[in-house]
């Protein structure tokens, strides 16, 4: 079973250093939660550069290449229709549906890999949605969060966050 | 990094007296640069006019370019950019000195606009459509809309300065809501006289050719261009012991960096449009422009301006960590400064010399000559004044700005 240790900040720049303090000691699986984005805190808890510009990117490649790829095939190959003599393959006719396409599997790829992958959709629970005090993240205050299995260590994870001024302190167990 | 508010630079620090032998030097090597074109136009009136117009359009190109950058980003509310907007300002402050520096163009119009006097034999046909546009091509007209040109450039670029440096004085904000009002009439009245003015200066070098997206092709290139001046500016800034360099933060950087990126788009969507609606039009007198410039020596170039200014711009300034390094984006920014040259040689040169690239010696004196006293007026304006806008009200807005 895990247990998460939640804290309570008020303020965004005492969460942030109250993070870099925990994520310096070493405090096991540090997340951080606010209603509206807080600078800093991927620096202060080392987060990972986001993988979601190489998704985009990835699949803006591979929508402009399909796009172009369909239009080849289409016009010159399938049904080829001779317009004014105009050539089948028209390499900058091409290019306006290309874009399209690459910006369109560009942001479906960005909206979906979210959903599924990095919000992992079927799931809508969370364990630290069982406290009722942490409803305040999505309105007006700032909370992180430490996840352990050992029950013997929640005890001083909560001191560590209360001398890292945490206001308030409390921690939930899965509910398996 | 935090949210704490920067110390604010305090006002009484000494005003910026740095780049004295920049400046020195470079007024030096205008003068000679234009002396040298002078003397090439004893020769070679045609070449050496030519290669001053390209000097002219690419130099005046990134005073128009940064003037749009300050009222863009008042117009929209910006705050991000107070510490790098002076630099902006003091670019777009130099238009005054093309208005001399237009006085050779105005003497020896009849040398490169062949409208001017029609002398060499052209046909009937030709003759003709000229006679038709003679209400626009006129000489009187072209004045009077030189004229108008400079009067709204120089007037908002002025007016834009000003307003800065008196804030400095008094913390006004009100200085600060007078230059939003101006800047989103100024940006349409901008780019509506630019856009006629390529059309008088450049587009009229083939006079029986129109594409009515072209002024915003040429636009497009000189704010790409005055961007990467800007860049080039604040990474040269950030890497000196200069005192005030050390205000703008590499977010700053970041992102000019992306406005690199974006319009280095924007670039390739009005290029492309140009270029894409004439090949699938086909028509005589719509493709003659682009015909002349994807044949025999001009052929190379087009292809260089579409790989060098989009294809490998765009993707290397995709990445972050480009951005955010000084020498990287320093280097991708000189090299856009030097496609953009090349652009505008594309665009002028072809006219003149259908077979070969013209190259010609007065090329680098009018380049040197325009460009010397350029950065001389822009280092003697800055000189004296804070290059930082102390006192405005967003500020502090700017110095903890990070990036989201």
């Amino acid at each position: 079973m895990r247990r998460f240790v939640l804290g309570e900040f008020s303020e965004p720049a005492a969460c942030v250093e109250a993070a870099r303090k925990l994520h310096a000691e070493g405090v096991p699986g540090l997340d951080a939660y606010s209603p509206y984005p807080m600078h800093g805190i991927d620096e202060a808890l080392e987060l990972p550069r986001s993988r979601v510009p190489l998704i985009a990117l990835t699949g803006g490649v591979l929508g402009a290449s399909g796009g172009y790829a369909m239009q080849w095939w289409m016009n010159s190959v399938n049904y080829s229709i001779n317009v004014g003599n105009r050539p089948p393959h028209g390499f900058w006719t091409n290019i306006p549906i290309t874009f399209e396409s690459g910006v369109l599997i560009s942001v479906l790829s960005i909206f979906f890999s979210s959903i599924f992958y990095f919000f992992k959709l079927p799931r809508t629970y969370h364990p630290v949605f069982e406290s009722e005090k942490f409803r305040t993240a999505s309105l007006d205050k700032f909370w992180l969060s430490a996840e352990t299995e050992d029950q013997d260590q929640v005890s001083s994870l909560e001191a560590r966050f209360r001398s890292a001024g945490a206001l308030r302190v409390h921690t939930v167990v899965e509910q398996v | 990094m935090s949210h704490e508010a920067a110390p604010l630079p305090d006002a009484n620090l000494p005003p910026f007296d740095g780049g004295r032998l920049l400046m020195l030097g470079a007024a030096i090597a205008g003068a000679a640069g234009l002396l040298l074109t002078l003397l090439g136009g004893f020769f070679n009136a045609r070449a050496a006019l030519l290669a001053y117009l390209v000097a002219f359009v690419f130099w005046l190109g990134l005073a128009i370019g940064a003037a749009s950058l300050v009222m863009a980003n008042y117009a929209a509310g910006a705050h991000w950019n107070v510490t790098v907007r002076r630099l902006g300002e003091h670019v777009a402050a130099i238009v005054p000195i093309f208005v001399l520096l237009f006085l050779p163009l105005f003497l020896g119009a009849r040398y490169i606009w062949f409208w001017v006097a029609p002398q060499e034999p052209i046909s009937k046909e030709t003759l003709e459509l000229l006679a038709h546009k003679r209400i626009y091509l006129n000489m009187t007209s072209f004045i009077w809309r030189a004229v108008a040109y400079f009067a709204i450039w120089i007037g908002i670029a002025w007016r834009l300065r000003a307003v800065s440096l008196q804030q400095d004085e008094s913390g006004d904000p009100a200085l600060t809501i007078s230059a939003r009002r101006l800047s989103a009439p100024g940006l349409v009245l901008f780019i509506l006289s630019f856009t006629f003015a390529s059309f008088d200066w450049l587009m009229s070098l083939q006079p029986t050719w129109y594409s009515t997206i072209f002024g915003l092709y040429v636009y497009a290139g000189s704010f790409v261009a005055s961007l990467a001046l800007v860049c080039l500016v604040v990474t040269g800034l950030r890497s000196s012991e200069e005192p005030w360099g050390k205000l703008i933060s590499v977010d700053h950087q970041h992102n000019l960096g992306k406005l690199l990126l974006a319009f280095t788009a924007f670039w390739a969507y009005m290029a492309f449009s140009q270029y894409m609606l004439i090949w699938a039009g086909n028509l005589p007198e719509e493709v003659q422009w682009i015909v002349t410039r994807s044949r025999g020596a001009w052929r190379p170039v087009g292809q260089l301006i579409l790989f060098g200014q989009f294809v490998v711009p765009f993707f290397l300034l995709l990445s972050r960590d480009l951005k955010r390094s000084p020498p990287a984006l320093a280097a991708v920014a000189v090299w856009i400064l030097f496609i953009h040259y090349v652009d505008v040689y594309w665009i002028v040169m072809p006219a003149a010399s259908f077979d070969r690239l013209g190259l010609h010696w007065t090329h680098l004196t009018a380049f040197v000559g325009v460009g010397g006293v350029s950065v001389a007026a822009s280092l003697f304006l800055l000189r004296g004044t804070r290059p930082i806008p102390v006192r405005d009200p967003f500020l502090s807005d700017s110095l903890r700005y990070v990036q989201p």
